[in-house]
């Protein structure tokens, strides 16, 4: 786990991005540390979307954005993958014709696990061993929980350095989403860094180590997460 | 009177120019699946097919078999051309997908120019891959030529399904066919796939012409009959659907031989729009979609 001496893996400095006309995140800079889960807050509409859609260069962009100790500012979404930038997205983006092993196998695409692909996949069905039971099964097939396994198996078949995930316990049952976000907080554990996006949701404040509270696009505030229960106002809106 | 032997030889032919739609029906799927555009520059590439692998013949007096297997790779180089020059930079710059797809008009007319200006306008033709024929089965006429469509045919379908199924690249091309996003969030570079799908789709257009040009001939105008005849093969069997484009490919070719026989050459276009017209109104998404429920598929 991180500590406030672990060097950056990621900062982003003045990162902003367009919707048309609509400066949906206005220039935002912040860093999520080695082997550190950080979680941005907002309600809907603040951006917290747009911010991952900007990093991964999936909208326009402006900003310097530095992933282990490289400028990436330049690079596109897919050259941001193979240095182990991944993200899942909002809505899961499975491949809903394929299997689930395909799309497994499809997460290995970038050939960064150098202990490869079985390996890779003992990995995921050891976290999530309901992915096993579906293997040849159609990934549209799959209920959310079972879906949104897939998606985070598929990301860690790419064995990323910083793993983006936006909202992913958006629609599920809060047993399966404490099920997920728990297997989130475990790979934190081993050491994985973790950017992990949340309008409101408890356990994921408990499981981050820092905070980051988005407003209309702009950050309104970065703290510790074991922080924000004595901010009555956050509390109150995030942690019930 | 219309005899049986006369119905028969008509599907006989009909499966054959049928295929020939089917494969160019696939190239129009293999770059929508992969970009969302349809390429109606398609039928160019059956086109230079034929001219290609005349002119290789001709001027450089190469074997016939030589020829068309070298065909095949200069089409293909020729598809990624387009791609990088006219699709990519529209692409980059965001332009709609309309605008794209009238560029590739542009680009169809634009070939058949400089396929004049080069090649000259004079149709042209060069033997048939096995010499001798037609076989002869019960007074229905079969040429060589056309075994040597179903099993090239069969052969594309077989080797489009192991690439879309077995191999990375074809896994990621249909990857980039149902979301492109997450494909390129994984690392997959959606550029280069859709390079990929216009060299894949130019080099089935390559082999089509090649094929077919022994039984017809091949001229700088041929593109957009086929073009045409392929784009509706692609919409009976499902866009998007390889398996469904041969299929849809081999009933329109079928359709039209009826239709000459039955009322004259001159119903043979008016069979395909007709079928086109049936098909749209009662499987809007195709009639091989309608039985798998669902749109897209290998």
């Amino acid at each position: 786990m991180a500590d406030a001496n672990s060097p950056a893996l990621l900062s982003a400095e003045g990162l902003s991005s367009f919707y048309g006309r609509m400066h949906a995140l206005k220039p935002t800079s912040f860093t999520v540390r080695q082997g550190e889960l950080v979680t941005m807050l907002g309600p809907n509409g603040a951006g917290k979307s747009t911010l991952l859609r900007a990093l991964m260069r999936l909208n326009k962009a402006e900003g310097t954005v530095v992933f282990d100790g490289h400028d990436v500012s330049k690079l596109s979404t897919h050259e941001l993958a193979e240095l182990g930038m991944i993200m899942v997205q909002e809505g899961r983006g499975l491949f809903g014709q394929m299997s689930v092993r395909e799309n497994l196998v499809l997460g290995a695409y970038t050939g960064r696990s150098g202990s490869g692909i079985d390996s890779s996949l003992d990995r995921v069905f050891t976290l999530f061993p309901r992915l096993k039971e579906r293997f040849n099964q159609i990934s549209s097939s799959l209920s959310g929980g079972e879906q949104q396994m897939l998606a985070i198996g598929r990301a860690l078949m790419a064995e990323p350095k910083l793993l983006m995930l936006d909202e992913p316990s958006l629609g599920l049952a809060p047993r399966v989403a404490y099920e997920i976000l728990t297997t989130l907080g475990n790979l934190n554990k081993q050491g994985l860094g973790i950017l992990l996006v949340e309008q409101k949701a408890p356990l994921a404040l408990k499981l981050a180590q820092r905070v980051y509270v988005l407003s209309l696009g702009r950050i309104v505030a970065e703290l510790p997460a074991k922080e924000i229960k004595s901010h009555h106002d956050l509390a109150q809106y995030y942690l019930h | 009177m219309i005899d049986l032997t006369q119905i028969l030889q008509s599907l006989v032919n009909g499966v054959g120019v049928g295929l020939i739609y089917g494969l160019v029906g696939i190239g129009f799927c293999v770059i929508y699946n992969a970009s969302g555009i349809v390429n109606f520059a398609q039928g160019v590439f059956v086109m230079l097919g034929g001219m290609v692998c005349h002119t290789l013949l001709t001027r450089l007096g190469m074997p016939l078999i030589v020829a068309a297997i070298l065909s095949v790779p200069v089409v293909a180089g020729i598809g990624m051309i387009i791609e990088i020059c006219v699709v990519r930079p529209m692409w980059n710059r965001g332009a709609a997908l309309f605008a794209i797809i009238l560029a590739t008009i542009a680009t169809q007319i634009m070939i058949e120019r400089i396929t004049i200006l080069t090649l000259g306008d004079q149709p042209r033709t060069f033997e048939e891959f096995t010499l001798g024929g037609p076989l002869k089965i019960a007074n229905i006429a079969i040429s060589y030529q056309l075994f040597w469509i179903l099993g090239c045919g069969a052969l594309m379908v077989f080797l489009l399904f192991l690439f879309f199924t077995k191999t990375k690249a074809g896994r990621a091309l249909r990857a980039c066919s149902q979301n492109r996003e997450a494909a390129a969030l994984l690392g997959i570079p959606v550029h280069h796939m859709l390079l990929l799908s216009f060299a894949l789709s130019a080099g089935l257009g390559a082999v089509a012409g090649i094929l077919v040009t022994p039984t017809q001939y091949t001229a700088f105008n041929v593109g957009t009959p086929f073009g045409v005849n392929g784009f509706i093969a692609a919409i009976i069997g499902g866009f998007g659907s390889a398996g469904g484009a041969l299929a849809g490919g081999v009933l329109l070719g079928v359709a039209q031989a009826a239709a000459i026989v039955v009322f004259g050459a001159g119903f043979k276009n008016v069979a395909a729009l007709s079928m086109l017209l049936v098909v749209l109104l009662m499987f809007p998404q195709g009639i091989f979609s309608a039985f798998k429920g669902s749109g897209k598929g290998h």
